[in-house]
Protein backbone atom coordinates (compact mmCIF):
# COMPACT_ATOMS: atom_id res chain seq x y z
CA UNK A 1 0.00 0.00 0.00
CA UNK A 2 1.08 3.54 -0.63
CA UNK A 3 1.77 6.40 1.76
CA UNK A 4 1.29 9.96 0.59
CA UNK A 5 4.97 10.30 -0.19
CA UNK A 6 5.47 6.90 -1.75
CA UNK A 7 2.34 7.40 -3.85
CA UNK A 8 3.86 10.52 -5.35
CA UNK A 9 7.20 8.89 -5.96
CA UNK A 10 5.54 5.89 -7.58
CA UNK A 11 3.45 8.09 -9.84
CA UNK A 12 6.45 10.13 -10.90
CA UNK A 13 8.64 7.11 -11.34
CA UNK A 14 6.57 5.88 -14.26
CA UNK A 15 7.41 8.90 -16.43
CA UNK A 16 7.86 7.80 -20.00
CA UNK A 17 6.21 4.45 -19.42
CA UNK A 18 3.49 5.11 -21.94
CA UNK A 19 3.35 1.50 -23.04
CA UNK A 20 2.05 0.31 -19.69
CA UNK A 21 -0.77 2.14 -17.99
CA UNK A 22 0.18 3.24 -14.51
CA UNK A 23 -0.69 1.56 -11.26
CA UNK A 24 -0.82 2.93 -7.73
CA UNK A 25 -0.96 0.43 -4.90
CA UNK A 26 -2.17 -2.21 -7.32
CA UNK A 27 -4.82 0.14 -8.71
CA UNK A 28 -4.67 1.63 -12.16
CA UNK A 29 -4.95 5.42 -11.83
CA UNK A 30 -7.93 6.57 -13.89
CA UNK A 31 -8.74 10.20 -14.66
CA UNK A 32 -12.54 10.08 -14.67
CA UNK A 33 -13.03 13.51 -16.27
CA UNK A 34 -10.87 15.22 -18.81
CA UNK A 35 -11.07 16.53 -22.35
CA UNK A 36 -9.68 16.24 -25.81
CA UNK A 37 -9.13 19.35 -27.88
CA UNK A 38 -11.61 20.42 -30.54
CA UNK A 39 -10.21 20.38 -34.04
CA UNK A 40 -10.92 24.05 -34.55
CA UNK A 41 -7.81 24.54 -32.44
CA UNK A 42 -4.81 24.45 -34.76
CA UNK A 43 -2.63 22.57 -32.31
CA UNK A 44 -5.19 19.88 -31.39
CA UNK A 45 -3.11 16.89 -32.46
CA UNK A 46 -0.03 18.10 -30.63
CA UNK A 47 -2.15 19.00 -27.59
CA UNK A 48 -3.65 15.51 -27.47
CA UNK A 49 -0.15 14.08 -27.56
CA UNK A 50 0.89 16.41 -24.73
CA UNK A 51 -2.06 15.13 -22.71
CA UNK A 52 -0.74 11.59 -22.98
CA UNK A 53 2.78 12.79 -22.15
CA UNK A 54 1.52 14.58 -19.06
CA UNK A 55 -0.43 11.49 -17.99
CA UNK A 56 2.75 9.43 -18.39
CA UNK A 57 4.71 11.92 -16.33
CA UNK A 58 2.13 11.92 -13.54
CA UNK A 59 1.42 8.20 -13.54
CA UNK A 60 -2.15 8.41 -14.82
CA UNK A 61 -2.99 5.20 -16.64
CA UNK A 62 -6.28 5.99 -18.33
CA UNK A 63 -8.04 9.19 -19.28
CA UNK A 64 -11.82 9.33 -19.63
CA UNK A 65 -12.30 12.08 -22.20
CA UNK A 66 -14.98 14.00 -23.96
CA UNK A 67 -14.77 16.67 -26.61
CA UNK A 68 -17.15 19.63 -26.62
CA UNK A 69 -17.89 21.95 -29.51
CA UNK A 70 -16.88 25.55 -28.85
CA UNK A 71 -20.29 26.94 -29.89
CA UNK A 72 -23.41 26.58 -27.73
CA UNK A 73 -25.96 25.21 -27.91
CA UNK A 74 -24.47 22.08 -29.43
CA UNK A 75 -26.21 20.81 -32.57
CA UNK A 76 -26.47 17.16 -33.67
CA UNK A 77 -23.85 17.88 -36.33
CA UNK A 78 -21.45 19.45 -33.85
CA UNK A 79 -21.76 16.75 -31.19
CA UNK A 80 -21.54 13.96 -33.76
CA UNK A 81 -18.36 15.51 -35.14
CA UNK A 82 -16.85 15.75 -31.65
CA UNK A 83 -17.67 12.12 -30.89
CA UNK A 84 -16.24 10.98 -34.21
CA UNK A 85 -12.97 12.78 -33.40
CA UNK A 86 -13.00 11.31 -29.90
CA UNK A 87 -13.34 7.82 -31.38
CA UNK A 88 -10.31 8.53 -33.59
CA UNK A 89 -8.21 9.44 -30.57
CA UNK A 90 -9.43 6.31 -28.75
CA UNK A 91 -8.06 4.31 -31.66
CA UNK A 92 -4.84 6.37 -31.70
CA UNK A 93 -4.22 5.69 -27.99
CA UNK A 94 -5.97 2.41 -27.23
CA UNK A 95 -6.40 1.58 -23.54
CA UNK A 96 -5.20 5.10 -22.62
CA UNK A 97 -8.09 7.20 -23.90
CA UNK A 98 -11.63 6.17 -22.97
CA UNK A 99 -14.48 8.16 -24.48
CA UNK A 100 -17.56 9.85 -23.10
CA UNK A 101 -20.18 10.50 -25.77
CA UNK A 102 -21.19 14.15 -25.60
CA UNK A 103 -24.74 15.09 -26.63
CA UNK A 104 -27.24 17.92 -26.29
CA UNK A 105 -30.37 16.33 -24.74
CA UNK A 106 -32.55 18.88 -26.55
CA UNK A 107 -32.17 16.80 -29.72
CA UNK A 108 -33.70 13.70 -28.23
CA UNK A 109 -33.83 11.43 -31.27
CA UNK A 110 -30.36 12.31 -32.53
CA UNK A 111 -28.84 12.21 -29.04
CA UNK A 112 -30.22 8.76 -28.26
CA UNK A 113 -29.05 7.37 -31.60
CA UNK A 114 -25.63 8.93 -31.10
CA UNK A 115 -25.22 7.44 -27.63
CA UNK A 116 -26.32 3.95 -28.67
CA UNK A 117 -23.97 3.95 -31.66
CA UNK A 118 -21.02 5.38 -29.67
CA UNK A 119 -21.36 2.89 -26.82
CA UNK A 120 -22.31 -0.24 -28.75
CA UNK A 121 -20.14 0.23 -31.84
CA UNK A 122 -17.26 2.51 -30.82
CA UNK A 123 -16.81 1.35 -27.24
CA UNK A 124 -17.48 4.65 -25.48
CA UNK A 125 -17.67 4.22 -21.71
CA UNK A 126 -20.21 6.88 -20.77
CA UNK A 127 -22.19 10.00 -21.57
CA UNK A 128 -21.16 13.59 -21.04
CA UNK A 129 -23.78 16.28 -20.49
CA UNK A 130 -22.89 19.95 -20.27
CA UNK A 131 -25.03 23.03 -19.63
CA UNK A 132 -27.43 22.85 -22.57
CA UNK A 133 -30.15 21.82 -20.10
CA UNK A 134 -30.34 21.52 -16.36
CA UNK A 135 -30.27 18.03 -14.90
CA UNK A 136 -33.75 18.38 -13.41
CA UNK A 137 -35.41 19.17 -16.77
CA UNK A 138 -37.56 16.35 -18.25
CA UNK A 139 -35.68 16.54 -21.55
CA UNK A 140 -32.79 14.79 -19.78
CA UNK A 141 -34.86 11.79 -18.70
CA UNK A 142 -34.64 9.73 -21.94
CA UNK A 143 -30.86 10.10 -21.85
CA UNK A 144 -30.75 8.78 -18.30
CA UNK A 145 -33.01 5.87 -19.18
CA UNK A 146 -30.72 4.89 -22.05
CA UNK A 147 -27.67 5.18 -19.78
CA UNK A 148 -29.33 2.78 -17.36
CA UNK A 149 -30.09 0.35 -20.18
CA UNK A 150 -26.50 0.49 -21.48
CA UNK A 151 -25.00 0.43 -17.97
CA UNK A 152 -22.86 3.50 -18.54
CA UNK A 153 -22.32 6.55 -16.31
CA UNK A 154 -23.39 10.10 -17.05
CA UNK A 155 -20.73 12.68 -16.28
CA UNK A 156 -22.66 15.90 -15.69
CA UNK A 157 -21.12 19.38 -15.70
CA UNK A 158 -22.00 21.13 -12.44
CA UNK A 159 -21.27 24.15 -10.31
CA UNK A 160 -22.79 26.22 -7.56
CA UNK A 161 -22.13 29.90 -6.98
CA UNK A 162 -23.82 32.12 -4.44
CA UNK A 163 -23.89 35.28 -6.43
CA UNK A 164 -25.58 36.45 -9.62
CA UNK A 165 -25.54 36.83 -12.54
CA UNK A 166 -24.82 33.23 -13.38
CA UNK A 167 -22.68 33.13 -16.54
CA UNK A 168 -24.12 29.71 -17.43
CA UNK A 169 -27.90 30.12 -16.98
CA UNK A 170 -28.65 26.40 -17.32
CA UNK A 171 -25.78 25.01 -15.34
CA UNK A 172 -26.76 22.19 -12.99
CA UNK A 173 -25.62 22.07 -9.42
CA UNK A 174 -25.23 19.15 -7.05
CA UNK A 175 -28.79 19.69 -5.84
CA UNK A 176 -30.18 19.21 -9.35
CA UNK A 177 -28.13 16.05 -9.74
CA UNK A 178 -29.39 14.75 -6.40
CA UNK A 179 -32.94 15.39 -7.62
CA UNK A 180 -32.27 13.47 -10.84
CA UNK A 181 -30.78 10.61 -8.82
CA UNK A 182 -33.90 10.42 -6.65
CA UNK A 183 -35.94 9.92 -9.82
CA UNK A 184 -33.48 7.38 -11.23
CA UNK A 185 -31.65 5.76 -8.31
CA UNK A 186 -30.23 3.02 -10.54
CA UNK A 187 -28.43 5.55 -12.78
CA UNK A 188 -24.70 6.13 -12.37
CA UNK A 189 -24.43 9.92 -12.24
CA UNK A 190 -21.10 11.68 -11.77
CA UNK A 191 -21.16 15.25 -10.48
CA UNK A 192 -18.30 17.03 -12.21
CA UNK A 193 -15.32 18.91 -10.81
CA UNK A 194 -15.85 19.60 -7.14
CA UNK A 195 -12.74 21.78 -7.30
CA UNK A 196 -13.85 23.79 -10.30
CA UNK A 197 -17.52 24.30 -9.59
CA UNK A 198 -17.81 27.08 -7.07
CA UNK A 199 -18.77 26.49 -3.43
CA UNK A 200 -17.52 22.96 -2.84
CA UNK A 201 -18.81 22.76 0.72
CA UNK A 202 -22.33 23.46 -0.56
CA UNK A 203 -21.98 20.85 -3.29
CA UNK A 204 -20.74 18.12 -0.97
CA UNK A 205 -23.55 18.76 1.48
CA UNK A 206 -26.13 18.77 -1.31
CA UNK A 207 -25.05 15.26 -2.33
CA UNK A 208 -25.08 13.77 1.15
CA UNK A 209 -28.50 12.15 0.75
CA UNK A 210 -28.11 11.10 -2.89
CA UNK A 211 -26.08 7.90 -2.42
CA UNK A 212 -26.05 6.91 -6.10
CA UNK A 213 -24.29 10.12 -7.21
CA UNK A 214 -20.52 10.02 -7.54
CA UNK A 215 -18.38 13.12 -7.24
CA UNK A 216 -15.31 13.80 -9.33
CA UNK A 217 -12.37 15.51 -7.63
CA UNK A 218 -11.13 17.58 -10.57
CA UNK A 219 -10.54 21.28 -10.96
CA UNK A 220 -7.96 23.99 -10.57
CA UNK A 221 -8.90 25.09 -7.03
CA UNK A 222 -6.30 23.63 -4.62
CA UNK A 223 -8.27 24.29 -1.40
CA UNK A 224 -7.04 22.27 1.54
CA UNK A 225 -9.62 20.03 3.17
CA UNK A 226 -11.96 19.42 0.25
CA UNK A 227 -11.10 15.74 -0.16
CA UNK A 228 -11.27 15.05 3.56
CA UNK A 229 -14.72 16.68 3.80
CA UNK A 230 -15.97 14.74 0.78
CA UNK A 231 -14.80 11.47 2.31
CA UNK A 232 -16.33 12.35 5.66
CA UNK A 233 -19.72 13.34 4.23
CA UNK A 234 -20.07 11.08 1.19
CA UNK A 235 -17.63 8.24 1.80
CA UNK A 236 -14.59 7.34 -0.31
CA UNK A 237 -16.61 4.89 -2.41
CA UNK A 238 -18.40 7.83 -4.08
CA UNK A 239 -15.32 9.80 -5.11
CA UNK A 240 -13.56 9.56 -8.45
CA UNK A 241 -10.13 11.02 -9.15
CA UNK A 242 -10.24 13.37 -12.12
CA UNK A 243 -8.35 16.36 -13.48
CA UNK A 244 -10.48 18.24 -16.04
CA UNK A 245 -7.07 19.22 -17.47
CA UNK A 246 -5.90 20.72 -14.14
CA UNK A 247 -3.49 17.87 -13.78
CA UNK A 248 -0.96 18.83 -11.11
CA UNK A 249 -3.56 20.56 -8.92
CA UNK A 250 -5.82 17.52 -9.08
CA UNK A 251 -3.19 14.88 -8.49
CA UNK A 252 -1.51 17.04 -5.85
CA UNK A 253 -4.66 17.32 -3.77
CA UNK A 254 -5.07 13.53 -3.75
CA UNK A 255 -1.44 13.23 -2.77
CA UNK A 256 -1.85 15.73 0.06
CA UNK A 257 -5.19 14.60 1.43
CA UNK A 258 -5.15 12.89 4.80
CA UNK A 259 -6.65 9.54 3.78
CA UNK A 260 -6.19 5.87 4.48
CA UNK A 261 -4.39 4.16 1.63
CA UNK A 262 -7.42 1.98 0.99
CA UNK A 263 -9.54 5.10 0.49
CA UNK A 264 -6.89 6.75 -1.67
CA UNK A 265 -6.75 3.72 -3.95
CA UNK A 266 -10.53 3.64 -4.25
CA UNK A 267 -10.57 7.27 -5.33
CA UNK A 268 -7.58 7.02 -7.65
CA UNK A 269 -9.00 4.24 -9.74
CA UNK A 270 -10.82 1.37 -8.06
CA UNK A 271 -14.17 3.16 -7.92
CA UNK A 272 -14.03 4.16 -11.58
CA UNK A 273 -12.92 0.68 -12.53
CA UNK A 274 -16.05 -0.69 -10.85
CA UNK A 275 -18.16 1.67 -12.93
CA UNK A 276 -16.40 0.56 -16.11
CA UNK A 277 -16.88 -3.09 -15.16
CA UNK A 278 -20.64 -2.70 -15.07
CA UNK A 279 -20.74 -2.02 -18.81
CA UNK A 280 -18.22 -4.74 -19.51
CA UNK A 281 -20.32 -7.17 -17.50
CA UNK A 282 -23.43 -6.16 -19.42
CA UNK B 1 12.82 24.69 0.85
CA UNK B 2 11.25 28.11 1.47
CA UNK B 3 7.53 28.76 1.03
CA UNK B 4 6.89 32.45 0.33
CA UNK B 5 3.10 32.04 0.42
CA UNK B 6 1.71 30.84 3.76
CA UNK B 7 -0.78 32.14 6.31
CA UNK B 8 -1.81 31.94 9.96
CA UNK B 9 -5.14 32.60 11.64
CA UNK B 10 -8.77 32.33 10.66
CA UNK B 11 -10.29 33.31 7.34
CA UNK B 12 -13.73 34.87 7.40
CA UNK B 13 -15.42 32.65 4.83
CA UNK B 14 -14.03 29.17 5.31
CA UNK B 15 -12.50 27.05 8.01
CA UNK B 16 -8.74 26.63 7.59
CA UNK B 17 -7.76 23.38 9.28
CA UNK B 18 -4.09 24.20 9.82
CA UNK B 19 -4.35 27.81 10.94
CA UNK B 20 -2.05 27.74 13.99
CA UNK B 21 1.73 27.83 13.98
CA UNK B 22 1.88 24.33 15.41
CA UNK B 23 -0.41 22.91 12.72
CA UNK B 24 1.37 24.76 9.93
CA UNK B 25 4.72 23.47 11.15
CA UNK B 26 3.37 19.91 11.05
CA UNK B 27 2.36 20.43 7.42
CA UNK B 28 5.79 21.87 6.69
CA UNK B 29 7.48 18.89 8.32
CA UNK B 30 5.40 16.46 6.28
CA UNK B 31 6.32 18.18 3.04
CA UNK B 32 9.95 19.03 3.72
CA UNK B 33 9.49 22.80 3.85
CA UNK B 34 12.00 24.37 6.20
CA UNK B 35 10.79 27.96 6.29
CA UNK B 36 7.60 29.79 5.41
CA UNK B 37 6.66 33.42 5.04
CA UNK B 38 3.40 33.90 6.93
CA UNK B 39 0.87 36.68 7.26
CA UNK B 40 -2.54 37.02 8.86
CA UNK B 41 -5.45 35.41 7.03
CA UNK B 42 -7.81 37.32 9.30
CA UNK B 43 -6.35 40.66 8.20
CA UNK B 44 -7.77 40.07 4.75
CA UNK B 45 -11.22 40.91 6.11
CA UNK B 46 -10.54 42.73 9.38
CA UNK B 47 -11.28 46.40 8.98
CA UNK B 48 -8.23 47.11 11.14
CA UNK B 49 -5.61 44.82 9.61
CA UNK B 50 -3.15 45.58 12.40
CA UNK B 51 -5.11 43.34 14.81
CA UNK B 52 -4.20 40.38 12.60
CA UNK B 53 -0.55 41.43 12.57
CA UNK B 54 -0.60 41.42 16.38
CA UNK B 55 -2.02 37.90 16.36
CA UNK B 56 0.62 36.66 13.92
CA UNK B 57 3.45 38.35 15.85
CA UNK B 58 2.43 36.48 19.00
CA UNK B 59 1.93 33.19 17.17
CA UNK B 60 5.34 33.14 15.45
CA UNK B 61 7.37 34.33 18.43
CA UNK B 62 8.56 30.84 19.49
CA UNK B 63 9.14 29.77 15.87
CA UNK B 64 11.07 32.60 14.26
CA UNK B 65 13.71 30.28 12.86
CA UNK B 66 11.03 28.72 10.62
CA UNK B 67 8.20 31.26 10.31
CA UNK B 68 8.98 34.67 8.83
CA UNK B 69 6.14 37.13 9.45
CA UNK B 70 4.97 39.67 6.88
CA UNK B 71 2.70 42.58 7.80
CA UNK B 72 -0.69 43.06 6.17
CA UNK B 73 -1.27 46.79 5.91
CA UNK B 74 -4.02 48.78 4.29
CA UNK B 75 -2.82 52.14 2.95
CA UNK B 76 -6.41 53.36 2.76
CA UNK B 77 -6.91 52.91 6.51
CA UNK B 78 -6.01 55.33 9.26
CA UNK B 79 -2.69 54.92 11.00
CA UNK B 80 -0.87 52.62 8.60
CA UNK B 81 2.33 54.60 9.10
CA UNK B 82 2.23 53.85 12.84
CA UNK B 83 1.34 50.21 12.19
CA UNK B 84 4.27 49.87 9.79
CA UNK B 85 6.65 51.15 12.47
CA UNK B 86 5.25 48.76 15.07
CA UNK B 87 5.40 45.78 12.69
CA UNK B 88 9.01 46.58 11.85
CA UNK B 89 10.40 47.76 15.18
CA UNK B 90 8.35 45.79 17.72
CA UNK B 91 7.26 42.69 15.85
CA UNK B 92 10.40 42.24 13.73
CA UNK B 93 8.36 41.58 10.62
CA UNK B 94 10.29 41.18 7.40
CA UNK B 95 7.99 42.20 4.60
CA UNK B 96 4.62 43.47 3.48
CA UNK B 97 1.53 41.79 2.08
CA UNK B 98 -1.10 43.81 0.23
CA UNK B 99 -4.76 43.10 -0.62
CA UNK B 100 -5.85 45.98 -2.87
CA UNK B 101 -9.19 44.43 -3.90
CA UNK B 102 -10.21 43.19 -0.46
CA UNK B 103 -9.14 46.49 1.13
CA UNK B 104 -10.68 48.59 -1.63
CA UNK B 105 -7.84 50.63 -3.09
CA UNK B 106 -5.81 50.55 -6.27
CA UNK B 107 -2.15 49.68 -6.43
CA UNK B 108 -1.42 52.93 -8.20
CA UNK B 109 -3.17 55.12 -5.60
CA UNK B 110 -0.89 57.69 -4.03
CA UNK B 111 -1.33 56.20 -0.56
CA UNK B 112 -0.34 52.75 -1.83
CA UNK B 113 2.77 54.14 -3.49
CA UNK B 114 3.65 55.85 -0.21
CA UNK B 115 3.34 52.54 1.63
CA UNK B 116 5.38 50.71 -1.02
CA UNK B 117 8.09 53.36 -0.80
CA UNK B 118 8.11 53.20 2.99
CA UNK B 119 8.44 49.39 2.89
CA UNK B 120 11.24 49.71 0.35
CA UNK B 121 13.08 52.09 2.68
CA UNK B 122 12.99 49.28 5.23
CA UNK B 123 14.27 46.86 2.56
CA UNK B 124 11.07 44.89 2.88
CA UNK B 125 9.87 42.75 -0.02
CA UNK B 126 6.24 43.39 -0.91
CA UNK B 127 4.12 40.36 -1.67
CA UNK B 128 0.77 40.67 -3.38
CA UNK B 129 -1.67 37.75 -3.71
CA UNK B 130 -3.46 38.29 -7.00
CA UNK B 131 -6.25 36.04 -5.70
CA UNK B 132 -7.44 34.85 -2.30
CA UNK B 133 -10.31 32.62 -3.37
CA UNK B 134 -11.58 31.47 -6.73
CA UNK B 135 -14.29 34.02 -7.51
CA UNK B 136 -16.86 31.32 -8.30
CA UNK B 137 -16.86 30.13 -4.71
CA UNK B 138 -17.02 33.46 -2.95
CA UNK B 139 -19.66 34.17 -0.32
CA UNK B 140 -22.86 36.00 -1.22
CA UNK B 141 -21.49 38.85 0.92
CA UNK B 142 -18.56 39.68 -1.33
CA UNK B 143 -17.61 39.90 -4.98
CA UNK B 144 -13.87 40.45 -5.05
CA UNK B 145 -12.11 40.17 -8.41
CA UNK B 146 -8.52 39.13 -8.89
CA UNK B 147 -5.89 41.86 -8.94
CA UNK B 148 -5.57 43.11 -12.48
CA UNK B 149 -2.19 42.29 -13.97
CA UNK B 150 -2.01 45.54 -15.93
CA UNK B 151 -2.43 47.39 -12.63
CA UNK B 152 0.23 45.19 -11.08
CA UNK B 153 2.53 46.01 -13.99
CA UNK B 154 1.89 49.73 -13.48
CA UNK B 155 2.98 49.42 -9.85
CA UNK B 156 6.23 47.57 -10.57
CA UNK B 157 7.00 50.28 -13.11
CA UNK B 158 6.13 53.09 -10.71
CA UNK B 159 8.31 51.67 -7.92
CA UNK B 160 11.46 50.37 -9.65
CA UNK B 161 13.47 50.19 -6.43
CA UNK B 162 10.89 48.03 -4.66
CA UNK B 163 11.04 44.25 -4.60
CA UNK B 164 7.74 42.50 -5.32
CA UNK B 165 6.65 38.88 -4.99
CA UNK B 166 3.45 38.04 -6.87
CA UNK B 167 1.41 35.22 -5.30
CA UNK B 168 -1.46 32.98 -6.42
CA UNK B 169 -1.37 34.24 -9.98
CA UNK B 170 -1.55 32.70 -13.43
CA UNK B 171 -1.93 33.96 -16.96
CA UNK B 172 1.21 36.08 -16.71
CA UNK B 173 2.29 35.01 -20.18
CA UNK B 174 -0.65 36.98 -21.57
CA UNK B 175 0.27 40.16 -19.68
CA UNK B 176 3.32 42.43 -19.68
CA UNK B 177 4.42 40.77 -16.43
CA UNK B 178 5.27 37.53 -18.21
CA UNK B 179 6.38 38.84 -21.59
CA UNK B 180 9.95 39.26 -22.65
CA UNK B 181 10.80 42.80 -23.64
CA UNK B 182 7.82 44.40 -21.96
CA UNK B 183 10.00 47.20 -20.63
CA UNK B 184 9.18 46.44 -17.01
CA UNK B 185 11.94 46.53 -14.40
CA UNK B 186 13.13 43.14 -13.14
CA UNK B 187 11.96 43.99 -9.63
CA UNK B 188 9.36 41.27 -9.24
CA UNK B 189 9.37 37.53 -8.72
CA UNK B 190 6.53 35.13 -9.47
CA UNK B 191 5.41 32.44 -7.04
CA UNK B 192 4.59 29.14 -8.73
CA UNK B 193 1.60 27.60 -6.90
CA UNK B 194 -1.04 28.59 -9.47
CA UNK B 195 1.03 28.04 -12.60
CA UNK B 196 0.46 25.08 -14.91
CA UNK B 197 3.48 22.79 -15.04
CA UNK B 198 2.21 20.42 -17.75
CA UNK B 199 0.08 20.97 -20.88
CA UNK B 200 0.17 24.81 -21.21
CA UNK B 201 3.22 24.71 -18.90
CA UNK B 202 3.21 28.38 -17.93
CA UNK B 203 5.89 27.59 -15.39
CA UNK B 204 8.24 26.46 -18.15
CA UNK B 205 7.30 29.46 -20.27
CA UNK B 206 8.08 31.91 -17.46
CA UNK B 207 11.37 30.21 -16.91
CA UNK B 208 12.17 31.22 -20.50
CA UNK B 209 10.83 34.78 -20.35
CA UNK B 210 11.74 35.85 -16.81
CA UNK B 211 14.69 33.58 -16.18
CA UNK B 212 15.48 31.21 -13.31
CA UNK B 213 16.19 33.94 -10.76
CA UNK B 214 12.64 35.30 -10.72
CA UNK B 215 10.53 32.27 -9.86
CA UNK B 216 9.94 31.31 -6.23
CA UNK B 217 8.33 28.37 -4.51
CA UNK B 218 5.09 28.88 -2.59
CA UNK B 219 2.08 26.82 -1.63
CA UNK B 220 -0.71 29.01 -0.30
CA UNK B 221 -1.09 26.76 2.75
CA UNK B 222 -3.22 26.42 4.79
CA UNK B 223 -5.71 27.78 2.24
CA UNK B 224 -4.27 25.23 -0.17
CA UNK B 225 -2.81 21.78 -0.03
CA UNK B 226 0.97 22.25 -0.30
CA UNK B 227 1.32 19.20 -2.52
CA UNK B 228 0.22 20.64 -5.89
CA UNK B 229 3.02 23.20 -5.74
CA UNK B 230 5.51 20.50 -4.78
CA UNK B 231 4.33 18.37 -7.66
CA UNK B 232 4.70 21.24 -10.12
CA UNK B 233 8.30 21.67 -9.11
CA UNK B 234 8.95 17.95 -9.35
CA UNK B 235 7.61 17.61 -12.90
CA UNK B 236 9.19 20.84 -14.15
CA UNK B 237 11.70 20.01 -16.83
CA UNK B 238 14.67 22.03 -15.65
CA UNK B 239 18.19 21.49 -14.35
CA UNK B 240 18.53 20.70 -10.66
CA UNK B 241 20.40 23.97 -10.21
CA UNK B 242 17.41 25.88 -11.56
CA UNK B 243 15.05 23.97 -9.30
CA UNK B 244 17.26 24.80 -6.33
CA UNK B 245 16.90 28.47 -7.13
CA UNK B 246 13.12 28.12 -7.23
CA UNK B 247 12.98 25.94 -4.12
CA UNK B 248 14.92 28.29 -1.86
CA UNK B 249 17.80 30.32 -3.20
CA UNK B 250 15.76 33.01 -4.89
CA UNK B 251 13.53 33.41 -1.85
CA UNK B 252 16.51 33.52 0.49
CA UNK B 253 17.95 36.36 -1.58
CA UNK B 254 14.66 38.28 -1.57
CA UNK B 255 14.22 37.79 2.17
CA UNK B 256 17.82 38.69 2.97
CA UNK B 257 18.47 35.34 4.65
Amino acid sequence: MFTRRSFARACLAVGGASASPSQSGGVRVIDAHTHLYHHSRASWSEDDRKLIEAADKLGIGQLCCSMLPPRRPATPESFHECNRWTAEVMRRFPERILGYCFVNPGYTREALAEIRRAVEQDGFIGIKLYNDYRADEPVVWPIVELAIELRVPILHHAGHTSWLPQPQPRISDAGHLAELARRYPEAMIICAHICGGGDWEWSIKALRNAPSVYLDTSGSVPDEGVIEMAVRVLGAARLLFATDLSMTASLGRLRGADLSEADRNKILGANMQQILNRRRGA
Amino acid sequence: MIDVNAYLGHFAFRQLRHSTAAALLRLMDRTGIQRAVVSSAASITYRNAQSGNEEVAAEVKPHRERLTPFAVLNPAYAGWQDDLKICHRDFGMKGLRLYPRWHNYRLTDTSCLELVNAATELRWPISIPLRVEDRRQQSWLVDVPDVDQEEMAALVKAAPKASFILLNGSGYVSSPLGRKGSGLPANYAVEISSLAAVLANELGQLLETLGPDRLVFGTGMPFHYPDPALLKLEVLEAAEEVKDKIRSRNAARLLGL
